[in-house]
């Protein structure tokens, strides 16, 4: 991150506590700090999730469209992140300062995504060849603490899980236009099938070991960090290494092989506090108004 | 659409002279030196400042007796009904900017801070009406708790005139967008001195006068309701310290 | 205490917003019952000891009303029985939404303090207000809210209540028709009724009963139901049509029944009939549309009744008006081929004038659009600024028609200015007619020469110089643009020599030129009353090409060396020179040709132009040329204010027919000259013969007289028609012309290439071959036809477009378009000036009875040219004060012992209906023959009367007319004849 400046002895300690699987902050190295992680909380979206991964604070918001499927993919819908580094996390994001880490993050989002195990895209068709729905998802970063990849991913995901795309009851052509039929009961609404959907998990190499979840400090030690894209089912989607360093096969192989674990670990624990938190809202609804928190607690 | 209905409510259920709900929270996050979340109503805003800090960018640009302020307005692509494009950078985040700089700058005791910069970024999480206002109240907090001196609140409030003869006071999107005019106000609530004033549509310049005191007087419980919140932000902070509150 | 409201909403574009509101509870919000003791109410609305009048519920109450109590039984409420009654704000903002007029009717009731009528705001209500639960739909929710209402009332005036006994206690009662909502109410302990049952329990109100709607049709879920079936995909269209399921072709739609319209099958000669809602199934004149055939046993007939789209906004039903086209399901011989509308191929939506119709309730931004032409149907708008527009005549485009909406949605384009201002109506005229009006452009402009303008040299070697010859022109008084002029002298061998001499437009307008383009778009001159568009700039038109007097010009000569008997010995064409010794009118020939004195060239000239003239005529009709009539008019304008003073019908005079005359025979000469060169691609103009069925109509009015009119060739037909006299009613023949003129096709510029010779054939004018060549100023034709004659005496080049038959055919087209839009733009600006003479004048005229139908008489008035309906039915509403009884066998109308028949003569007075500002309408009412009770007594003079005096619509008979709308036939002539 810019701005962030730390002097030799400090990137010697941080190097020493890598190597002795005792972090700065007391983590070992595949630990990952606490996360807050809240949904619905913009209301004009279809879709919100914020997550606060220690000082990483994620905001996303879903937003659907009807739009024409591509001619040569008539029954799919289609799907469309944007990420923008809010001048709050830095005054170094101000204007266009935070688009190029933004389109690198949306770009390894959408490389991520792109298999159709990680999310099938036909079930946001509506009308084939006609009509489609299409996602946006919109990435607010508002502060960055490190790890913004991982945030990110699972931000995006309880969001899309959160989402409430409307229900269309019938489509039919009349001419050359389509009509659509909503139902406008609020309670009928389709839900997106997240289960597999990956989550990035980046592993950022200190010295000889690699580490999960870097802070921000960590972040300027590393010389290269692979981040993998691992589902619930063990599937990774895509891999890209990031940083100027260089592995040693044997190194990434391991990685591999401990990323997938973690992955599929975090996959598990997003999956349980995402239905633990639509557990409590589903009990909480006989009262008459639902407390949201968004960023007053 | 009836903005007022003939029991003398509007669409939503207030009463013309009343506020939409406001909470708020100073200190939200860890990195600026100052933070403040505020919603006012379905309008919410995260307000964030840098500073007194070096001059970033060219040294040229630096004042010699006095701190330079730049402002950031920027909505969030979801924060609308219909999807907006680019979050920042078209003509009319940068006009809020500029508002929103002359604002503040009228309150910060710059003159404190030669040569460095301020800055103050507002982000929009979600639009319903009286965006420019909730920027400027949550700046005035987020200012607080950067610990920055300014010489009292800065509070904006909007008012609008439903049929003619009603005064409304901070509309919401759907009144906004009703045809009705819109009047907005930056004014200092304890000394009563307006900075900023801007207003649409055109209305009789007999009603100018009842509408700007409404819109004042909103000001007036803005800060009212601010006021609290800072307190109790102080308060529980310095709770550990056994700070004592003199009502004065 | 707040609360959000969330809701889907669709957009324009198609997208679906998900719009959140807050929703704010209070607790400020009062039962209005005078007899509550917690609220402070400073004026309670409802009263204290509410009388009960029911036998049923004889303890005193209030009462609830349902939304659809409220949406159907609007008229009981209006009632002064019903008093203290409770409107949940659910129900109001329902009734809103379904339908405004009756929620205006709501207010006003409301608004009435003697009623002790109480909106209570529920769902601002924080004991009230409920949230919609999972498996509920909208209606149940809302019924659940009214309901929670009806509760807490009960129980909130319990509680002030404690001190009176329990049978005198004020109870909340609750009207619905609904049955689950009834169950459930019941369920929930509260008193509930249906309506029926209230008012039938009430005492001493029998009339109430009778107002209470009998048919409860089902409560809709939505009304936003589907109204009309689905168009099919283009694909599919496409695959009927070409498997021959489907078939195509242009809607064109009734003006006089807004259900009605025909479909014109390309390759059939038969037109299809479409009706009803279904069957149009949002066509719009002018589209072109794929239909299906219905089975031959649901084929019907055109209905001969009048039916417009009168009413206010129902809203989005369809009314079924089966009454209406019930009636015409004639005998089987009268029914032609119905289809319905299964598709829409392409749109030919255009921008269309008209007026606002304001909706009763104020403040919102949807209104209905009247257009202008009666054609098309009303559209849907939202504006803003609809009291200012209100008053103005505006320019509306259409969106889409969505299934459920009962009219096309559109938007507002711009505004023209006040309605009934003349160059506001002028206007209209020529944005519906299609006529382009804008100024010349910078680069139509540059096109021009520039003056001064000599001839040079090099022109005069060029061209044959006539400058020696006694040429004259002959045209209407003011006329600027002179096209044609004449000479004739006498040869040593006693032949004679007669020269027609066309301006030279072709010299001036050169091929390509955004000067050609500008006048090949426009293609005609158009005449108004007070104005003249003008097909080329002023500089050519009423100057460098104008044939002025003792002006030098170029010309285009065609020179006949004739026989004393006006047989053509020889032709010849070419480009000239000349200088035409006299502009005169057709008076001042007349007058020169009669007055024995002159005896100058120009004299003498005219006069033997005069003689060859009749001898070519006659010649003519023996041939079987047809002379038909129109009733034509001229205004006579007010200088100053441009306003109409005075209306005369045309006179025709011996100059006229001379000149007419000598023009025929240029065009057939040309006509004749270009086929030789360019048999492919000359272009000409033909007359098909009409077929049998148009002449129907003629016939059988000749028939009821007793007279045969032949129609197997043109001869026999001008011969039936000339025998047809009736002595005692010396303007029969004329009107038996006019029908006759109403039988004709149109005459069509077409290219050489793509008919048939014998097809070549002018009917009208009973020749084989025909062009237009005399009026290259105002024609577009005529200068493709001068262009082409150049070609063959060499005095100019061809260029590809010229020879090319395909461009030769779609420039036709263009020219046949224009031309019919002119001729319609005319007439329209004619019967705008009608309108304007009339207002405020109040005249007796004398008519003669054209038509005679089921629930009018069309009635003629030659002395205006004018043609309107006198109505013998009452319209709906109104109460008859005359009993006619219609014979369809005879053709006549019988009321008492006085009998109407076409051809029979009548006095009726003339007056204008402005209360429909878009159309006014020329009231006719009887004068003679007297019929007691129905006619009117006659205005000795035109009695001026002050324009608000006149309550227009109000008349007895409601007859209206709607003026001179000869339905395309051939074309009344503006200067000379054109055929």
């Amino acid at each position: 991150m810019a701005g962030m400046l730390l002097s030799e002895a400090e990137k010697t300690f941080i190097l020493r506590g890598a190597e002795s699987n005792f972090r700065v902050d007391g983590r070992k190295r595949l630990d990952y700090r606490p996360m807050e992680l809240e949904t619905d909380v913009v209301s004009h979206a279809s879709g919100s999730a914020r997550l606060r991964l220690a000082n990483t604070d994620v905001l996303v918001g879903v937003k659907t469209e009807i739009d024409t499927p591509f001619p040569g993919r008539p029954n799919e819908g289609k799907l469309e992140f944007f990420v923008d580094c809010s001048a709050n996390a830095t005054p170094a994001f101000e204007g266009r300062g935070g688009e190029e880490l933004g389109t690198e993050i949306s770009n390894s989002l959408s490389r991520a995504y792109q298999s159709s195990y990680a999310f099938d895209l036909s079930t946001l068709c509506i009308l084939p060849g006609q009509q489609c729905w299409k996602l946006y998802i919109d990435i607010l970063i508002l502060e960055c603490g490190g790890n913004l990849f991982d945030a990110v991913s699972l931000a995006v995901k309880a969001a899309l899980h959160n989402t409430r795309v409307p229900l269309v009851t019938a489509a039919a052509m009349d001419g050359a236009q389509v009509e659509l039929h909503l139902s406008d009961d609020p309670f009928e609404s389709k839900r997106l099938d997240v289960s597999g959907v990956p989550c990035l998990v980046t592993l950022c190499k200190i010295g000889d070991h690699c580490l999960v979840d870097p802070t921000a400090e960590e972040e300027v030690c590393s010389t290269a960090s692979i981040v993998l894209a691992v589902s619930e089912n063990a599937f990774i989607t895509s891999v890209f290494k990031a940083g100027v360093g260089s592995f040693l096969p044997q190194t990434l192989h391991e990685t591999f092989k401990e990323g997938q674990e973690i992955g599929i670990e975090l996959n598990e624990a997003l999956k349980a506090a995402l239905e633990r938190e639509e557990k409590e809202r589903e009990d909480n609804e006989k009262s008459p108004a639902i407390q949201r928190y968004g960023f007053l607690k | 659409m009836d903005l007022i209905s003939d029991q003398g409510l509007r669409l939503d259920g207030r009463r013309p002279n009343e506020l939409r709900k406001i909470r708020c929270k100073l200190g939200v996050f860890n990195q600026p030196d100052g933070s403040a979340y505020l919603e006012q109503g379905n309008t919410k805003v995260l307000a964030a400042v840098y500073g007194p800090h070096e001059i970033r960018g060219s040294r040229t640009k630096a004042l010699h007796d006095q701190a330079l302020i730049n402002c950031q307005y920027s909505m969030a692509t979801f924060s609308t009904g219909e999807r907006k494009r680019r979050p920042r950078g078209d003509r009319k985040s940068i006009e809020m900017s500029i508002h929103l700089r002359q604002a503040l700058q009228a309150v910060i005791k710059t003159e404190l801070y030669a040569r460095s910069q301020i800055d103050i970024f507002v982000e929009v999480l979600q639009a319903d009406g009286g965006n420019y206002c909730t920027c400027v109240n949550a700046a005035t907090l987020a200012l607080i708790d950067a610990g920055i001196p300014i010489t009292e609140y800065m509070v904006a409030c909007t008012a609008s005139l439903a049929n003619g003869e009603t005064p409304l006071v901070d509309i919401s999107h759907l009144e906004e967008t009703s045809g009705g005019p819109n009047l907005t106000v930056a004014a200092m609530p304890m000394s009563g001195q307006i900075v900023l004033l801007e207003m649409s549509q055109r209305f009789h310049l007999d009603h100018l006068d009842k509408v700007m005191k409404h819109a004042l007087r909103g000001c007036q419980e803005i800060k009212a309701v601010l006021d609290k919140a800072v307190r109790d932000h102080v308060a529980s902070a310095g709770a550990a310290c056994n700070w004592e509150f003199k009502t004065d | 205490m707040l609360t959000t409201k969330t809701f889907l909403k669709k957009t324009k574009r198609g997208n679906i917003l998900k719009i959140v509101r807050e929703h704010y509870l209070r607790e400020d919000i009062w039962c209005g019952s005078a007899l509550c003791d917690k609220c402070p109410m400073s004026e309670p609305v409802l009263s204290e000891n509410p009388e009960s009048a029911s036998e049923l519920f004889s303890f005193p109450h209030y009462i609830v009303l349902d939304t659809c109590v409220v949406v159907h039984q609007i008229d009981v409420l209006e009632e002064k029985t019903l008093c203290n009654v409770i409107i949940p704000q659910t129900v109001i903002e329902e009734v809103k939404h379904q339908s405004s007029t009756i929620y205006k009717r709501l207010k006003d009731i409301i608004g009435n303090p003697g009623r002790n009528f109480y909106v209570f705001v529920n769902e601002h209500h924080m004991k009230t207000y409920i949230e919609r639960q999972r498996g509920e739909t909208a209606n149940d929710r809302n019924d659940r809210a009214i309901r929670k209402t009806v509760a807490w009332y009960q129980s909130h005036l319990a509680s002030s209540q404690s001190g009176i006994n329990k049978s005198e206690r004020v109870q909340i009662l609750l009207l619905t028709n609904d049955g689950k909502n009834k169950e459930l109410a019941a369920k929930e302990g509260l008193c509930v009724a249906s309506v029926r049952e209230y008012i039938q329990s009430l005492v001493g109100c029998p009339g109430l009963q009778d107002k209470l709607a009998v048919t409860e049709p089902e409560r809709d879920g939505n009304a936003r139901e589907y109204l009309f079936p689905p168009h099919l995909p283009p694909s599919l269209i496409h695959d009927g049509i070409k498997s021959g399921k489907l078939l195509q072709g242009t809607f064109y739609a009734s003006r006089e029944n807004f259900l009605e319209g025909h479909v014109n099958v390309e390759g059939q000669e038969k037109m299809i009939l479409l009706q009803g809602h279904a069957g149009l199934n949002r066509a719009v004149d002018g589209d072109s549309v794929a239909i299906e055939l219905l089975p031959e046993d649901q084929w019907s007939s055109p209905s001969d009744i009048v039916l417009q789209d009168e009413e206010d906004d129902p809203g989005d039903i369809l009314d079924d008006r089966t009454e209406a086209l019930s009636a015409s399901r004639a005998a089987s011989s009268e029914r032609i081929p119905t289809g319905r509308v299964v598709g829409i191929i392409r749109r030919k939506w255009r921008q269309y004038c008209g007026i606002l119709q304001p909706s009763p309730v104020k403040d919102t931004v949807r209104h209905i659009f009247v257009p202008a032409e009666r054609k098309i149907p009303k559209i849907r708008i939202e504006t803003r600024q609809s009291e200012v527009l209100a008053s103005q005549r505006i320019i509306v485009a259409i969106d889409s028609w969505p299934r459920h909406s009962r009219y096309p949605s559109g938007h507002f384009v711009r505004a023209l200015g006040p309605i009934g201002d003349k160059d506001t109506e002028n206007e209209v005229l020529l944005l519906e007619h299609d006529v382009p009006h804008s100024q010349f452009s910078e680069a139509v402009n540059a096109c021009l020469p520039k003056l001064p303008w000599i001839i040079t040299d090099d022109d005069v070697a060029e061209r044959q110089d006539l400058r020696h010859i006694d040429v004259c022109s002959v045209d209407p008084p003011g006329c600027t643009d002179i096209d044609d002029a004449l000479h004739c002298r006498f040869l040593d061998n006693g032949h004679v020599e007669v020269g027609v001499h066309i301006a030279d437009v072709s010299h001036f307008i050169r091929p390509g030129t955004a000067l050609d383009k500008e006048a090949a778009l426009r293609a005609t001159t158009v005449y108004l009353v007070d104005k003249r568009i003008d097909m080329v700039p002023e500089l050519l038109s009423s100057n460098l090409c104008s044939l002025r007097g003792n002006e030098e010009r170029f010309a285009f000569s065609c020179v006949w060396e004739m026989t004393r008997e006006a047989r053509i010995v020889a032709t010849r064409f070419h480009k000239s020179i000349i200088r035409s010794r006299a502009a005169l009118t057709y008076e001042q020939a007349q007058l020169r040709i009669d007055d024995p004195a002159q005896k100058d060239a120009i004299a003498t000239s005219l006069r033997e132009l005069n003689r060859l003239a009749k001898i070519l005529k006659r010649r003519r009709i023996e041939n079987g040329a047809l002379v038909l009539a129109s009733p034509e008019i001229r205004f006579q304008v007010d200088s100053e204010t441009h306003d109409p003073i005075e209306v005369e019908a045309k006179k025709l005079r011996e100059t006229n027919s001379m000149v007419e005359e000598f023009m025929l025979l240029a065009n057939i000469s040309v006509a004749e000259k270009i086929v030789e060169e360019f048999p492919e691609c000359a272009m000409l103009r033909r007359h098909p013969e009409p077929p049998v069925a148009n002449f129907e109509p003629l016939v059988k009015a000749g028939h009821k007289l007793g007279f045969n009119i032949v129609t197997s060739t043109g001869k026999e037909l001008a011969a039936s028609l000339d025998e047809a006299v009736l002595p005692d009613n010396p303007y029969f023949n004329t009107m038996l012309r006019i029908l006759a003129t109403r039988c004709m096709m149109q005459a069509v510029y077409f290219t050489s290439g793509m008919l048939q010779p014998d097809e070549f054939f002018h009917y009208g004018l009973a020749c084989p071959i025909y062009t237009h060549f005399t009026s290259p100023i105002r024609r577009y034709a005529d200068i493709i036809v001068h262009r082409l004659l150049a070609v063959c005496i060499g005095a100019d080049s061809t260029y590809s477009d010229l020879l090319d038959k395909r461009k030769s055919h779609a420039l036709c087209h263009n020219l046949n378009y224009r031309n019919r839009m002119a001729q319609y733009a005319g007439r329209a600006s004619v019967a705008l000036h009608t309108h304007l003479f009339f207002r405020g004048k109040v005249q007796d005229e004398e008519g003669y009875v054209l038509f005679v139908r089921k629930n009018a008489l069309q009635i003629l008035i030659p002395k205006y040219g004018l043609e309107g309906t006198l109505y013998v039915v009452p319209k709906k509403g109104e109460v008859a004060t005359a009993n006619f009884v219609y014979n369809e066998e005879e053709q006549t109308q019988k009321c008492g012992d006085v009998t109407f028949r076409s051809f029979d003569p009548v006095t009726v007075q003339l007056s204008l209906d402005r209360s429909n500002l878009q159309h006014e309408k020329l009231v006719l009412k009887l004068v003679k023959p007297v019929i007691p009770g129905f006619s009117v007594p006659s205005s000795d003079e035109p009695i001026p009367m002050a324009i608000d005096e006149q309550d227009g619509g109000k008349c007895k008979d409601g007859s209206v007319v709607d003026t001179v709308s000869q339905k395309n036939k051939s074309s009344p002539s503006k200067k000379k004849r054109k055929k």
